[in-house]
């Protein structure tokens, strides 16, 4: 900005119109850096529609006829904003705009603006000009960025001076007070005033019963005789309680049993004491040990199962290149297996054999042994049964193993059960997995109860019992799923800064 | 033939079970409210054998709950509570947008609530059912009762929690029921014995500790709003049974002790009475005065088919027990500020010791440092400053060694300032042919009466003395025992021969008695049985029993492996004591 940008600074915000020289200067400093030049177009077009220029295209644009926008056989051009009417309607808009801006930046228009809100004394003498200027200094630009963007100041709140349906409850007001002028009045009056020549007294209000959390609540004797909670329905028919869903339904037999058969407190083992013997802590160390090496071993295993198997060369780009040309080059050597295959003559269909009509007598006699066969058959199957009143002994023994057999089959599917039964079942997407054991190192041991560091949470510890023992079915965390994108803006005041 | 086609999956199994989304659906609940409920009722999802047949020929792993459940859970009235609930939600949320406050507060006046007291009497039709499912209820409330006010869940549900615990507290140390104590490095084990069934609970430690991200709190959350109902009503009904008033009153006297002495306020009244309750050092008021005539020994019923041997046992058990409870009678304690005061006095209180602690560390002490009739005083550093003649210092383990050794374990192990002898867990019990290290061994002799300690320290001593000796050289040592035996053997012979030169002159050769071993004889008698026993067996059973007693052999070769690793382990250790000492 070393140059003499003489048009930028000689006025603050006034439009100046554009003169004949500066055109000519824009020429000549066209070879000059570009960053300029683009400053000076910007401020060109700046220039109000209602100033005239000299040059060929700054004539009064209403009067110059409008050049015709191509064929109007289509609908859209019809739809073209064009017109004298677009024209005033362009101009009123942009003046709002721009009266619309001023209110922003300035809080009214400038040209209403006093000269004291525009100018400020120069006098060339910084001391003088800080005692002339007294109250108009420079604002810093930390509270410049906490300034709202706009003066104009934000609308009120309409509620905060309305009545939530106001005008539906002054509508009510007014056909209450006709109705009391012809005698009626509302339910809740008609029944106070009705309580009132009674004469009774309003029944006590009951204190508010105390939640099933709260830490002041009572308990009672739930288990005996006449608890609060059969009382109510001591003495009644059973038949009319069940019928009239009074008497809650009976809890099925089926539930009283545990789904494991887990306890509920598991000690830990004696190896996880505070301050454990050497043989308990080195007993409870190797299994924390196996356990580590069993997952390290599956992830060896996944990692060898991915791994590249030695031996086998990596694809370099020679290789590669050479793959991809496989076949579109004429390879000179390669010529010797252009003759088709040998045709094999003992492909050809070999011709059904032929067969020959059987005789009617060779007919019969095939009939004849088939039945001679069934016939021998049946008496062997007679015959044996008959013998086996002999076997009875024999059969009577193999009928015992047999039974024994279904014995031994029998417990030892009991016994899988059982098994079974103490492990914690698949209860949905995910499995059960055993929380990581709680161990101290020998060097993490503390010396005495005060210097003692727990190890694991009992709130994990208590959350991942309930899992074993299958009362609740392992989950993992709902993740947070954004409907839409999130559309990122800087703010106007932060981007000044940066 | 003919008939209709038998479509799959409308018969069998698959009508048996039911999806959770489908669930879900016939109940008309949302999730949460359907998890909810499913805990608050005791309805568990069930794995079906065949998934295939049950899932519609899918494989994929779903969760599975049993029709006749979820029919079950249709006539919950909890379940309209629950809708009810969703709609005042959303009625509120609406009211709050058109910001009509009055209609908030009314909504709020009428908030649907609903209780588990009928639920608690569904599962748990009698008292001992309750009882049995306590140690889950115990855990959750002392857990719950030492979380952090933080919005992880209500405050009012913490509150409640820590005034069962309390009460269960006191119960326990009212009625001696504590039995064994495990200090572990995740929390603190107790055992207790509540009429008759063996109560089990863990503690955490009170530092300050992690809240674990991968645990569902809301899961956890409703598990104990139904484990506090229940717990509530346990509590009553075993003060009931103790003859104690409910809620728990401190007792008169005891109340004017604890009041503050200047006119300063210490807390609201509602706060301060539950802090002076779970300060376990007052006694509670009884519904009706206790009478001396109580303690007449009971009267004794023998069980039929019940031997006299077996009556003794019993008998036996029952005055140790008694013994265990008053185990603490007559010492008086005092804690220093720095262990857990809490578990000490709960321990301390229940074995019938008189306990406090610095009146600036809580409220409810009833004694102090200067006291002179402190019997035991309760430190964790390793050097005590200014000590009062006529106590013990001691550290706080010898109170947990003590209650699970069944006696007062003598104090010398247990000074400020000494290596610990380990903490045994209670827990384990050990079978024949186990593994059992020393310290235990130890310890069942000092039950038995045996005073095994002082033999061992002077073996000790010796050991060490021989040890000396073993440095300049071992085979003399070899040959010396080997004389002393010789010599041993003469001074017998000689010993008998004196004797029997005491004794007359005449010389009767009497005729050789044979005694006869009465018991080798049956022994032997026995043991041969038993082989032919064996050699009669079956084959597959012989398999079997080769195999049990091939195990039993095994078991007992570990635990001398162990033992002989324990063996080295000492003598190493030994060794560097003694370089240490040497070197110093």
């Amino acid at each position: 900005m070393a140059a003499p940008p003489r048009p930028l600074d000689d006025g603050p915000a006034f439009p100046r119109p554009p003169r004949h020289g500066d055109r000519k200067w824009n020429r000549v400093t066209s070879s000059k850096p570009r960053g300029l030049v683009v400053l000076f177009k910007m401020a060109a077009p700046a220039a109000s529609p209602s100033f005239l220029g000299l040059g060929p295209a700054s004539r009064d644009p209403a009067a110059v006829r409008r050049r015709s926008r191509g064929s109007r056989n289509r609908k859209k051009s019809w739809k073209r904003w064009a017109g004298p009417e677009a024209q005033l309607g362009r101009e009123i808009g942009d003046f709002l705009e721009d009266v619309a801006l001023q209110q922003r930046a300035t809080g009214g228009l400038i040209a209403e603006q006093p000269d004291e809100g525009l100018f400020f004394v120069d006098t060339g003498n910084a001391e003088k000009d800080r005692r002339l200027n007294k109250g108009k200094e420079k604002p810093l630009h930390v509270d410049l960025v906490l300034q709202p963007d706009s003066k104009v100041p934000a609308p009120k709140n309409i509620l905060a001076h309305q009545i939530p349906n106001g005008r539906k409850e002054k509508r009510r007001r007014e056909f209450w007070r006709r109705q009391e002028e012809k005698g009626v009045l509302p339910r809740a009056e008609r029944r106070l005033r009705a309580r009132l020549q009674r004469g009774g007294v309003p029944p006590p209000e009951k204190a508010p019963e105390k939640g099933r959390s709260d830490p002041e609540r009572g308990f009672y004797d739930i288990w005996a005789a006449d608890n609060p909670l059969e009382r109510a329905l001591a003495g009644q028919d059973g038949w009319f309680l069940q019928q009239t869903k009074k008497q809650r339904v009976k809890r099925p037999a089926r539930l009283r049993t545990k789904p494991s058969q887990v306890p509920a407190v598991e000690v830990i083992a004696a190896g996880g004491s505070y301050n454990p013997t050497f043989e308990d802590h080195q007993a409870l160390l190797l299994r924390a040990h196996e356990v580590e090496v069993r997952k390290k071993r599956a992830e060896d295993k996944v990692e060898r199962q991915l791994s590249i198997p030695a031996g086998t060369q990596l694809p370099t780009a020679a290789t590669v290149f050479q793959e991809q040309c496989e076949g579109l080059l004429e390879e000179s050597g390669d010529e010797e297996d252009g003759e088709p295959p040998p045709a094999q003559p003992e492909d050809a269909p070999k011709p059904a054999p032929r067969r020959e009509k059987k005789t009617e007598q060779q007919r019969r006699r095939e009939k004849e042994a088939r039945a001679l066969a069934c016939r021998q058959r049946r008496e062997k199957a007679a015959r044996c049964r008959r013998q086996e009143i002999f076997r009875l002994r024999s059969l009577r023994r193999q009928v015992k193993r047999w039974e024994a057999e279904l014995l031994r089959r029998r417990q030892a599917r009991l016994a899988k059960c059982r098994a079974k039964d103490a492990l914690p079942r698949r209860l949905g997407r995910l499995k059960y997995e055993d929380p990581s054991l709680e161990v101290q190192l020998s060097d993490e041991l503390a010396e005495s109860l005060r210097t003692l560091k727990p190890e694991g949470s009992v709130l994990r510890d208590r959350f991942k019992s309930l899992q074993k023992r299958n009362l609740i079915e392992p989950r993992e965390r709902a993740k947070f799923k954004r409907r839409y994108r999130l559309k990122y803006v800087e703010k106007r005041a932060f981007r000044e800064v940066t | 033939m003919g008939g209709l086609e038998k479509k799959k999956y409308e018969r069998g199994s698959a009508t048996n079970y039911i999806t959770r989304n489908r669930a879900r659906k016939k109940l008309q609940l949302s999730l949460p409210d359907f998890r909810r409920l499913c805990i608050l009722k005791g309805i568990y999802p069930h794995e079906p054998k065949h998934k295939k047949k049950v899932n519609k020929g899918s494989t994929a792993a779903r969760t599975f709950y049993l029709l006749k459940d979820i029919k079950f859970l249709l006539h919950e009235p909890i379940v309209n509570k629950f809708r009810e609930y969703k709609v005042f939600v959303r009625k509120l949320r609406k009211a709050y947008g058109k910001s009509e406050w009055s209609t908030v507060d009314r909504l709020k006046d009428n908030k649907p609530s609903y209780k588990l007291d009928h639920i608690v009497k569904e599962r748990y039709p009698t008292f001992v059912d309750a009882l049995r499912d306590l140690d889950d209820a115990l855990s959750m409330c002392f857990l719950f009762s030492t979380f952090p006010r933080s919005g992880k869940c209500h405050v009012q549900t913490i509150q409640l929690c820590r005034r069962l615990a309390v009460e269960f507290l006191n119960y326990v140390i009212v009625s001696r029921s504590l039995r064994k104590v495990f200090l572990s490095i995740k929390g603190i084990y107790y055992q207790a014995e509540v009429l008759g069934q063996p109560v089990t609970w863990i503690t955490p430690y009170a530092f300050a500790h992690d809240h674990p991200t991968d645990v569902d709190y809301r899961v956890m959350a409703t598990f104990t709003e139904f484990y506090t109902t229940l717990l509530g009503f346990v509590n009553f009904r075993l003060y009931q049974s103790l003859n104690l008033l409910y809620p728990p009153k401190i007792d008169g006297q005891a109340d004017v002790e604890l009041k503050p002495a200047e006119g300063k306020e210490y807390a609201m009244d509602s706060e301060s009475y539950l802090e002076k309750l779970s300060a376990l050092s007052a006694s509670l008021a009884r519904a009706v005065a206790p009478t001396h005539e109580d303690e007449v020994e009971m009267d004794e019923f023998p069980v039929e088919g019940e031997t006299a041997e077996q009556l003794d046992a019993r008998k036996k058990e029952q005055e140790a027990l008694e013994k265990h409870k008053k185990l603490f009678e007559g010492l008086r304690f005092f804690l220093n500020r720095e262990v857990p005061r809490e578990p000490l006095a709960f321990i301390i209180r229940c074995f019938g010791g008189q306990v406090s602690w610095d009146k600036s560390l809580c409220i409810g002490a009833t004694y102090d440092v200067s006291d002179p009739s402190i019997t035991h005083q309760i430190v964790d550093r390793p050097r005590v400053e200014r000590q009062v003649v006529g106590r013990y210092y001691l550290q706080p383990q010898w109170v947990f060694d003590s209650v699970n050794a069944k006696l007062c374990l003598p104090v010398a192990d247990y000074f400020p300032g000494v290596l610990l002898p380990p903490h045994l867990s209670p827990f384990v019990t050990e079978q024949e042919g186990d593994y059992v290290p020393p310290e235990k061994l130890k310890l069942l002799a000092m039950q038995r009466g045996e005073n095994p300690d002082e033999e061992s320290e002077e073996e000790e001593e010796e050991e060490e003395e021989e040890e000396e000796e073993d440095d300049n050289d071992k085979e003399e040592e070899e040959e010396d025992e080997s004389e002393k035996e010789e010599e041993m053997k003469l001074k017998k012979l000689e010993e008998q021969k004196t004797q029997s030169s005491k004794a007359l002159p005449v010389k009767v050769t009497a005729g050789k008695v044979r005694l006869e071993d009465k018991q080798r004889l049956e022994q032997e008698q026995q043991s041969e049985e038993k082989r032919l026993a064996i050699m009669m067996m079956k084959k597959r059973e012989k398999y079997l029993y080769k195999k049990i007693m091939f195990g039993k052999k095994r078991k007992v070769r570990e635990a001398n492996k162990l033992a002989a690793k324990r063996k080295a382990h000492d003598t190493a250790v030994k060794e560097e004591k003694k370089k240490s000492k040497k070197a110093r």
